[in-house]
């Protein structure tokens, strides 16, 4: 498990040509724990409760002003994920993408789409 | 011999109030207990808590714990022990992995409040979308509603509980709680569109089981879930 939480980075190429397709990356450094472990014997085996559960919640990913995308996120997702997803690039603006988790905690990161060649 | 009786006398009555106070004190507390992994964690905050405060551990249920956390059942007495006392002291023992135990508080699942942010990207993006108005074809709803409930049993109340409360078998693994299925009690066909939708989809934990009911077997649920009342006393 993730011991400290970073804020988000986000990798897009740095070649990029109007209206093409890019991918952007977007990695996460934070904790995910269901909460949940087998602490009991194995004869009957149990799930108990050891910690609270911690995960990311919420995705936004923003293109200028506009919301693009939103994925709405369980406890199943692994410690610090990595998300890949492609995006068209229609005007000159940044990528922003907001991560709020269960505590209510946000962080975001963005990265600005410029017109090269 | 009025000596001798007066002093039995005030002896009976000195131990009779001592043995009093010591019964109105002698308390009993639940804690939910953070921190237990492994057997090795039961066994070390069993044979350390005695060690570190003069109290006596009555059991830790694991098992029998509807919120899923491990129950530590202790017996003190309030003179000698305060609440907080013993909660400071459990926090400060190791489990044989080097972790500390932690009293758990608060609720079972945080979920913090929907940010506005949150919400309005609900709204652009949608949280429930394609709820259609659906009409229930049921005619003969008493056979539609015992249909409904023997599937209930066999496919929902793992995790939807019996009596539909939430607390299925396996639902503590959950997120969220599954939902209390009273709700729908008696609710008119304006809900069928949004309960045939979450059945056939489902929605954060719960399987879309479209893929696996026919669409007949469905709309027995549906009649089923609309019957269940709320058990009282809950």
């Amino acid at each position: 498990m993730a011991k400290e939480i970073k804020p988000p980075r986000i990798r897009i190429s740095r070649r990029i040509k109007k209206d093409k397709v890019i991918k952007v990356k977007v990695k996460f450094n934070h904790p995910s724990f269901t909460g949940l472990a087998m602490a009991d014997d194995a004869s009957e085996p149990v799930f108990n409760r050891v910690k609270p559960v911690t995960f990311i919640r919420n995705m936004l990913v923003y293109y200028g002003d506009d919301l693009v995308s939103r994925l709405r996120i369980a406890s199943g997702i692994a410690d610090d994920p990595l998300f890949i997803f492609k995006i068209k690039a229609t005007k000159e603006a940044d990528i922003k993408v907001v991560f709020i988790d269960n505590f209510g905690k946000k962080w975001e990161a963005s990265k600005k789409v410029k017109f090269k060649g | 011999m009025e000596f001798f009786t007066r002093i039995c006398v005030s002896c009976f009555f000195f131990a009779f109030c001592s043995s009093s106070s010591i019964m109105a004190e002698t308390l009993e507390e639940e804690f939910k207990i953070e921190g237990i992994i492994t057997i090795a964690s039961i066994k070390a905050l069993q044979a350390e808590l005695p060690k570190k405060l003069d109290l006596k551990i009555i059991d830790l249920n694991l098992k029998k714990s509807d919120s899923g956390w491990p129950v530590l059942r202790v017996q003190y007495n309030s003179d000698l022990i305060s609440k907080d006392k013993i909660e400071t002291t459990i926090g400060e023992i190791e489990d044989p992995a080097g972790h500390f135990y932690k009293v758990h508080k608060g609720p079972l699942i945080t979920n913090a409040e929907l940010s506005e942010e949150e919400i309005q990207a609900m709204s652009v993006m949608g949280d429930v979308v394609g709820i259609s108005e659906v009409k229930n074809p049921t005619v003969d709803f008493e056979t539609s509603v015992k249909r409904g409930e023997d599937m209930f049993k066999k496919n929902c109340a793992k995790c939807h509980g019996l009596n539909g409360n939430g607390y299925g078998v396996v639902a503590h693994g959950f997120t969220t709680w599954p939902k209390q299925l009273w709700a729908w009690n008696g609710a008119d066909s304006g809900a069928d569109g949004y309960l045939y939708w979450i059945i056939e989809n489902g929605k954060s934990d719960m399987p879309p089981w479209g893929l696996i009911l026919s669409e007949d077997e469905r709309w027995d649920l549906i009649n089923y879930i609309k019957t269940i009342k709320k058990p009282e006393g809950i």
